[in-house]
């Protein structure tokens, strides 16, 4: 049989093959089944569907005052394909990837956005209508604006790629910026009637940072102490006084420094 | 093409005419007590913040919110947060569609709800990475995405209702059928679909041997005889005593990579199945293959809970029949069943013949 079991495939074939020569008393239920809904043919090999990139876009043709949609195929470099290469699939390619590439390149911290990828019907974008950038039921991302970039593209006559990219970023900042203000407000309502919202990150970490300060005051000093008791122990009692005089923590620092210095 | 200051607060900028210039806290780091208790180096700490008061109301508020608050304990805090969320958990808007992966379980689609949205949403098209991919899959694949082979979703659904046909009809006349899916998170939806179809299921691990030696690894087990109306028949139950082990009609496997084992003796005993093949798997293993993605579980489920209920309406339309009086397929009689398996004659007519 070679490598290609076809078993599974002829099931049919070898029950009534069985009843025949009497191997089986009686054709098992499912044979009028596997006969009325056969199985499909498994191994024969279809030439895999080409995708090509197709823009759409709204142009007024010289010679017409109206403009027509107007469908842009890229050129592909015609090489001759092999015939191995027939039946193997090709990359799928859309107008979208290069504009969110774009977007995604000049906001790379729109990436560390949540974003939910989950959909219960998919259906969703029957409700959306990216005429406008905001769509019921979908959070403002960078999506939305690579969704309304294309739009803009395929319905305004004559226009350029950065023109429709100007037009949706500036909308989206516009309102990322409504968002933020919005939130800053409920936040501070919540404040007023009683919320707590603890310490914020930022002064978390400004704790964290001044305590790794006070540390280093305490490491400082003492490292000090160590060092003038040596400059002391070396060039003799007077100059104690004077190290003792100097009170502020930027004259250890400064002390400290020296002698790196020196060795350098 | 980036704004540098896009962010900038504009509120804030209402206040900042009537503001004091703020004090940024690194400044302030110093309050904070030195574990060494040296005198003379000891740096004086700042002058407090004098709040000089202004007529702008809204910094009365701002101020309200950088003092720090008064220490509460933490059971205050909780209890005024919970009579808070009391308070206004009835206000705000309310979410209609939520995805409740419980649903394809609970209420699993029928075929004929079979959509490609539904089929991408729950990511049947996702398959394998283009290097594992089998070639006799070629006529599956839509395209490449990021170096994974997409699966054609009008293909998956065209074989999704083609193979939810033959679990109907097996199932209407009166078949036997198994489904298998011994994947970690398969046995909700695999037993669910059972119980929809009126089949039976595994999903722990296929017994090498079950089908090709079941009278060792399935003897002990329960079997019944049953009328047109599924009710059982006591009275013919010292006629099971010797006969063979009961074989599926239909075998549905969720997973066929990992279930060879029992595709291999289904083939041996010329049993039919149903496979969701993946685009490393072998299509030729299964009767009828549904290509679709075999690793996600939601896609399992969707899958399972559809076939499941092709399988009820096949019972439903076998058990309207038989109330009716009629059957879909030929009736086994009771002298049949009386008969001996092994001679095909009647319990003790062989003795009598040899006396």
């Amino acid at each position: 049989m070679g490598k290609i079991n076809l078993t599974a495939l002829r099931v049919r074939q070898t029950a009534i093959n069985q009843f025949a020569s009497g191997k089986i008393s009686q054709l098992p239920q499912w044979v009028q089944v596997v006969g009325e809904i056969p199985p499909s043919e498994t191994l024969i090999r279809t030439p895999a569907p080409q995708h090509e990139l197709v823009r759409q876009r709204l142009k007024t043709l010289p010679g017409s005052s109206k403009p027509q949609v107007v469908f842009e195929v890229q050129e592909k470099t015609r090489k001759a394909k092999k015939a191995s290469r027939l039946f193997k699939p090709v990359g799928l390619k859309y107008e979208e990837d290069q504009i969110r590439q774009e977007f995604f390149r000049d906001h790379p911290w729109e990436l560390a956005r949540p974003r939910v990828i989950l959909e219960s019907t998919g259906k969703d974008f029957e409700n959306y209508d990216w005429s406008r950038l905001q769509q019921p039921g979908k959070r403002l991302d960078g999506e939305s604006v690579v969704q309304r970039q294309l739009w803009l593209l395929n319905n305004v006559p004559d226009i350029s790629k950065t023109a429709a990219y100007d037009i949706a970023r500036q909308e989206f900042y516009k309102l990322r910026l409504k968002e933020d203000i919005e939130r800053r407000v409920a936040a501070e309502e919540a404040e007023a009637t009683g919320a707590q919202f603890g310490l914020s990150y930022l002064d978390i970490g400004m704790n964290l940072e001044n305590q790794q300060y006070e540390k280093w005051k305490a490491w400082a000093k003492t490292e000090a102490q160590v060092f003038d008791q040596r400059n002391a122990a070396l060039s003799g009692a007077p100059e104690m006084g004077e190290t003792e005089a100097e009170p502020d923590a930027f004259g250890t620092e400064a002390d400290l420094l020296a002698p790196a210095q020196a060795k350098a | 093409m980036i704004v540098r200051k896009f962010g900038l607060r504009q509120s804030r900028q209402l206040l900042a005419l009537s503001r004091q210039t703020p004090i940024s806290r690194r400044f302030l780091s110093t309050e904070f007590e030195t574990p060494v208790a040296a005198a003379a180096t000891e740096v004086q700490t700042p002058p407090k913040e004098t709040i000089v008061p202004s007529e702008n109301p809204l910094n009365e508020v701002m101020r309200a919110s950088s003092q720090p608050q008064e220490q509460w304990s933490e059971g205050r805090i909780w209890g005024m947060s919970e009579s808070r969320r009391r308070k206004f958990n009835r206000t705000g808007s309310v979410v209609e569609e939520i995805y409740n992966p419980e649903t394809v379980l609970d209420n699993p689609p029928r075929p004929s709800d079979i959509t490609l949205e539904l089929l991408l949403a729950s990511g049947t098209h996702l398959g394998h990475s283009t290097s594992r991919w089998n070639p006799q899959n070629s006529r599956y694949i839509f395209g490449i995405r990021e170096g994974v082979h997409i699966i054609s979703l009008d293909v998956t659904a065209a074989y999704l209702r083609r193979a939810a046909k033959v679990v109907e009809e097996v199932a209407a006349r009166g078949g036997i059928i198994l489904f298998a899916g011994t994947r970690k998170d398969q046995k909700r939806s695999v037993v669910r679909a059972a119980q929809l179809a009126r089949g039976y299921h595994i999903f722990e691990r296929w017994i090498p041997g079950a089908l090709t030696n079941g009278e060792q690894i399935l003897g002990h087990c329960e079997t019944m005889v049953v009328n047109a109306q599924d009710q059982p028949l006591p009275e013919f139950k010292r006629d099971l005593a010797d006969r063979p082990s009961v074989k599926p009609d239909l075998v549905v496997c969720l997973n066929p990579l990992e279930n060879v084992v029992m595709l291999h003796e289904c083939g041996l005993n010329n049993v039919p199945t149903i496979g969701i093949i993946d685009t490393d798997a072998d299509p030729t293993r299964v009767t009828y293959p549904i290509p679709a993605n075999d690793d996600s579980i939601r896609a399992t489920n969707l899958i399972a809970g559809i076939l499941g209920r092709a399988g009820e309406a096949g019972q439903v339309r076998r058990l309207k029949a038989a109330q009716q009086g009629k059957t879909t397929y030929k009736p086994i009689t009771a002298e049949q069943l009386r008969l001996d398996p092994f001679t095909g004659m009647l319990p003790g007519a062989e003795e009598k013949k040899r006396v």
